[in-house]
Protein backbone atom coordinates (compact mmCIF):
# COMPACT_ATOMS: atom_id res chain seq x y z
CA UNK A 1 0.00 0.00 0.00
CA UNK A 2 1.51 3.73 -0.51
CA UNK A 3 2.30 6.33 2.23
CA UNK A 4 0.18 9.61 1.95
CA UNK A 5 0.59 12.84 3.83
CA UNK A 6 -2.80 14.59 3.76
CA UNK A 7 -3.70 17.84 5.04
CA UNK A 8 -7.04 19.42 5.05
CA UNK A 9 -8.19 23.33 5.65
CA UNK A 10 -11.57 23.30 7.42
CA UNK A 11 -14.19 26.35 7.47
CA UNK A 12 -13.06 28.68 10.32
CA UNK A 13 -17.28 28.50 11.70
CA UNK A 14 -16.96 24.86 12.73
CA UNK A 15 -15.85 23.86 16.14
CA UNK A 16 -13.17 21.54 16.60
CA UNK A 17 -15.17 18.58 17.33
CA UNK A 18 -16.87 18.81 14.21
CA UNK A 19 -13.17 18.49 12.65
CA UNK A 20 -12.84 15.72 14.99
CA UNK A 21 -16.05 14.14 13.57
CA UNK A 22 -15.19 14.53 9.74
CA UNK A 23 -11.49 13.06 10.45
CA UNK A 24 -13.08 9.85 12.38
CA UNK A 25 -15.06 9.96 8.99
CA UNK A 26 -12.02 10.08 6.86
CA UNK A 27 -10.63 7.17 8.53
CA UNK A 28 -13.75 5.29 8.28
CA UNK A 29 -13.85 5.50 4.61
CA UNK A 30 -10.21 4.83 4.36
CA UNK A 31 -10.54 1.39 6.64
CA UNK A 32 -13.88 1.03 4.33
CA UNK A 33 -11.20 1.09 1.03
CA UNK A 34 -8.72 -1.38 3.19
CA UNK A 35 -6.32 1.48 4.70
CA UNK A 36 -5.73 2.88 7.82
CA UNK A 37 -5.11 5.90 9.08
CA UNK A 38 -1.33 5.96 11.50
CA UNK A 39 -1.31 9.23 12.14
CA UNK A 40 -3.87 11.95 13.42
CA UNK A 41 -2.48 15.27 14.16
CA UNK A 42 -5.36 18.92 14.73
CA UNK A 43 -3.01 21.51 14.37
CA UNK A 44 -5.92 24.05 15.75
CA UNK A 45 -7.42 27.38 14.14
CA UNK A 46 -4.50 29.17 12.72
CA UNK A 47 -4.88 32.54 10.18
CA UNK A 48 -4.75 31.39 6.56
CA UNK A 49 -1.23 33.65 4.51
CA UNK A 50 -4.65 34.66 1.85
CA UNK A 51 -8.23 34.47 1.93
CA UNK A 52 -9.58 30.93 0.90
CA UNK A 53 -12.97 30.64 -0.55
CA UNK A 54 -13.42 34.60 1.55
CA UNK A 55 -11.76 32.64 4.52
CA UNK A 56 -9.01 34.56 6.88
CA UNK A 57 -8.69 31.26 9.30
CA UNK A 58 -8.69 27.44 9.18
CA UNK A 59 -8.64 24.74 11.37
CA UNK A 60 -5.74 21.86 10.39
CA UNK A 61 -5.92 18.76 10.46
CA UNK A 62 -3.03 16.15 9.24
CA UNK A 63 -3.40 12.61 8.65
CA UNK A 64 -0.57 10.16 7.78
CA UNK A 65 -2.36 7.55 5.32
CA UNK A 66 -1.40 4.17 4.78
CA UNK A 67 -3.82 2.96 1.89
CA UNK A 68 -4.72 1.47 -1.44
CA UNK A 69 -5.11 4.36 -4.39
CA UNK A 70 -8.71 3.81 -4.49
CA UNK A 71 -9.82 4.30 -0.70
CA UNK A 72 -7.99 7.59 -1.20
CA UNK A 73 -9.73 8.92 -4.53
CA UNK A 74 -12.61 7.93 -2.57
CA UNK A 75 -11.74 10.05 0.75
CA UNK A 76 -10.69 12.98 -1.62
CA UNK A 77 -13.90 12.46 -3.98
CA UNK A 78 -16.11 13.05 -0.30
CA UNK A 79 -14.03 15.91 0.81
CA UNK A 80 -15.06 17.56 -2.73
CA UNK A 81 -18.32 17.26 -1.91
CA UNK A 82 -18.31 18.62 2.13
CA UNK A 83 -19.18 22.42 1.42
CA UNK A 84 -16.87 22.81 5.38
CA UNK A 85 -13.82 21.56 3.80
CA UNK A 86 -11.68 24.65 2.00
CA UNK A 87 -9.20 22.47 0.95
CA UNK A 88 -6.65 19.75 0.64
CA UNK A 89 -4.10 18.05 -0.58
CA UNK A 90 -2.63 14.76 -0.69
CA UNK A 91 0.95 14.14 -0.87
CA UNK A 92 2.66 10.69 -1.45
CA UNK A 93 5.84 10.16 0.81
CA UNK A 94 8.50 7.14 0.72
CA UNK A 95 8.21 7.26 4.75
CA UNK A 96 5.86 8.59 6.67
CA UNK A 97 7.10 10.86 9.69
CA UNK A 98 6.99 9.64 13.23
CA UNK A 99 5.82 12.27 15.87
CA UNK A 100 4.60 15.27 15.99
CA UNK A 101 5.53 17.44 12.57
CA UNK A 102 7.64 20.45 11.99
CA UNK A 103 4.36 22.66 12.90
CA UNK A 104 3.60 21.08 15.80
CA UNK A 105 7.53 21.14 17.49
CA UNK A 106 8.33 24.76 16.53
CA UNK A 107 8.89 25.72 19.59
CA UNK A 108 11.81 23.56 20.40
CA UNK A 109 13.44 23.86 17.71
CA UNK A 110 14.31 27.27 18.20
CA UNK A 111 16.89 26.90 20.48
CA UNK A 112 18.84 24.25 18.56
CA UNK A 113 18.86 26.51 15.60
CA UNK A 114 21.88 28.58 16.43
CA UNK A 115 24.59 25.31 16.58
CA UNK A 116 23.42 24.73 12.51
CA UNK A 117 26.54 25.73 10.45
CA UNK A 118 26.27 28.72 8.39
CA UNK A 119 23.27 29.09 9.91
CA UNK A 120 22.81 33.11 11.16
CA UNK A 121 19.93 32.32 13.55
CA UNK A 122 19.64 36.62 14.16
CA UNK A 123 18.92 37.24 10.35
CA UNK A 124 15.76 35.62 9.37
CA UNK A 125 15.23 35.30 5.65
CA UNK A 126 17.78 37.37 3.03
CA UNK A 127 17.29 40.73 3.86
CA UNK A 128 17.39 42.46 0.96
CA UNK A 129 14.06 43.19 -1.98
CA UNK A 130 13.24 41.42 -4.74
CA UNK A 131 15.20 41.86 -7.42
CA UNK A 132 14.54 42.79 -10.91
CA UNK A 133 16.17 40.14 -13.20
CA UNK A 134 19.53 38.42 -13.57
CA UNK A 135 22.49 40.83 -13.80
CA UNK A 136 24.85 40.62 -17.14
CA UNK A 137 27.48 37.89 -16.16
CA UNK A 138 30.79 38.75 -16.18
CA UNK A 139 33.31 36.75 -17.93
CA UNK B 1 33.47 28.10 -13.93
CA UNK B 2 32.17 28.41 -10.49
CA UNK B 3 35.68 28.41 -9.47
CA UNK B 4 37.09 30.47 -12.13
CA UNK B 5 34.75 33.58 -12.14
CA UNK B 6 35.46 33.01 -8.20
CA UNK B 7 39.24 33.48 -8.49
CA UNK B 8 38.74 36.49 -10.49
CA UNK B 9 36.50 37.97 -8.06
CA UNK B 10 38.72 37.17 -5.24
CA UNK B 11 42.24 39.08 -6.75
CA UNK B 12 39.38 42.23 -7.58
CA UNK B 13 38.16 42.38 -3.83
CA UNK B 14 40.51 43.66 -1.26
CA UNK B 15 39.07 41.19 1.33
CA UNK B 16 38.66 37.90 1.06
CA UNK B 17 35.12 36.32 0.36
CA UNK B 18 34.05 32.95 1.55
CA UNK B 19 32.71 29.86 -0.34
CA UNK B 20 29.78 28.90 0.75
CA UNK B 21 28.20 25.84 0.92
CA UNK B 22 24.54 24.36 0.56
CA UNK B 23 22.62 24.56 3.83
CA UNK B 24 21.00 21.46 2.88
CA UNK B 25 24.15 19.09 1.99
CA UNK B 26 26.42 17.60 4.81
CA UNK B 27 25.85 15.82 8.14
CA UNK B 28 22.85 17.30 11.02
CA UNK B 29 21.95 19.47 7.78
CA UNK B 30 17.54 20.07 7.95
CA UNK B 31 15.38 18.22 5.96
CA UNK B 32 13.17 20.23 3.68
CA UNK B 33 9.55 19.70 4.36
CA UNK B 34 6.57 21.74 3.02
CA UNK B 35 5.16 22.26 6.74
CA UNK B 36 8.12 23.35 8.34
CA UNK B 37 7.50 27.15 7.71
CA UNK B 38 9.70 28.50 9.54
CA UNK B 39 12.64 26.54 7.88
CA UNK B 40 11.39 28.12 4.41
CA UNK B 41 10.34 31.04 5.06
CA UNK B 42 14.37 32.11 5.30
CA UNK B 43 14.37 31.34 1.34
CA UNK B 44 11.53 33.31 0.40
CA UNK B 45 12.22 37.54 -0.24
CA UNK B 46 10.37 40.08 1.79
CA UNK B 47 7.54 39.83 -0.92
CA UNK B 48 6.95 36.32 -0.80
CA UNK B 49 9.24 35.19 -3.81
CA UNK B 50 11.78 32.46 -3.67
CA UNK B 51 15.02 33.51 -3.36
CA UNK B 52 17.06 32.36 -6.40
CA UNK B 53 19.90 29.76 -5.34
CA UNK B 54 22.53 32.12 -6.37
CA UNK B 55 21.87 34.20 -3.42
CA UNK B 56 21.34 31.41 -0.99
CA UNK B 57 23.96 29.01 -2.11
CA UNK B 58 21.64 25.94 -2.57
CA UNK B 59 22.62 23.40 -4.39
CA UNK B 60 20.43 22.58 -7.76
CA UNK B 61 18.85 19.41 -6.52
CA UNK B 62 18.14 21.28 -2.87
CA UNK B 63 16.80 24.56 -4.61
CA UNK B 64 14.30 22.26 -6.95
CA UNK B 65 13.03 20.30 -3.69
CA UNK B 66 12.91 23.52 -1.52
CA UNK B 67 11.25 25.00 -4.43
CA UNK B 68 8.40 22.26 -4.67
CA UNK B 69 7.83 22.35 -0.73
CA UNK B 70 7.46 26.48 -0.78
CA UNK B 71 4.76 25.68 -3.54
CA UNK B 72 3.00 23.48 -1.52
CA UNK B 73 3.17 25.66 1.78
CA UNK B 74 1.76 28.28 -0.27
CA UNK B 75 -1.30 25.97 -1.42
CA UNK B 76 -2.69 25.21 2.04
CA UNK B 77 -2.35 28.89 2.86
CA UNK B 78 0.81 28.51 5.38
CA UNK B 79 3.43 30.96 3.43
CA UNK B 80 2.08 33.57 1.18
CA UNK B 81 1.83 33.65 -2.37
CA UNK B 82 2.36 37.39 -2.42
CA UNK B 83 2.96 40.24 0.05
CA UNK B 84 1.28 43.26 -0.91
Amino acid sequence: MALYEHIYLARQDVSPQQVEEMTNNMTATLEAGGGKVTKNEYWGLKSLSYRIKKNRKAHYSLLNIDAPAPAVAEMERQMRINEDILRFMTVRVDELEEGPSAMLQKRDRDDERGDRPGGRPDRGGFGRGDRDSRPPRRF
Amino acid sequence: MAIKDLTTTQARRPFQRRRKTCPFSGPNAPKIDYKDVRLLQRYVSERGKIVPSRITAVSALKQRVLAQAIKRARFIGIMPYAVS
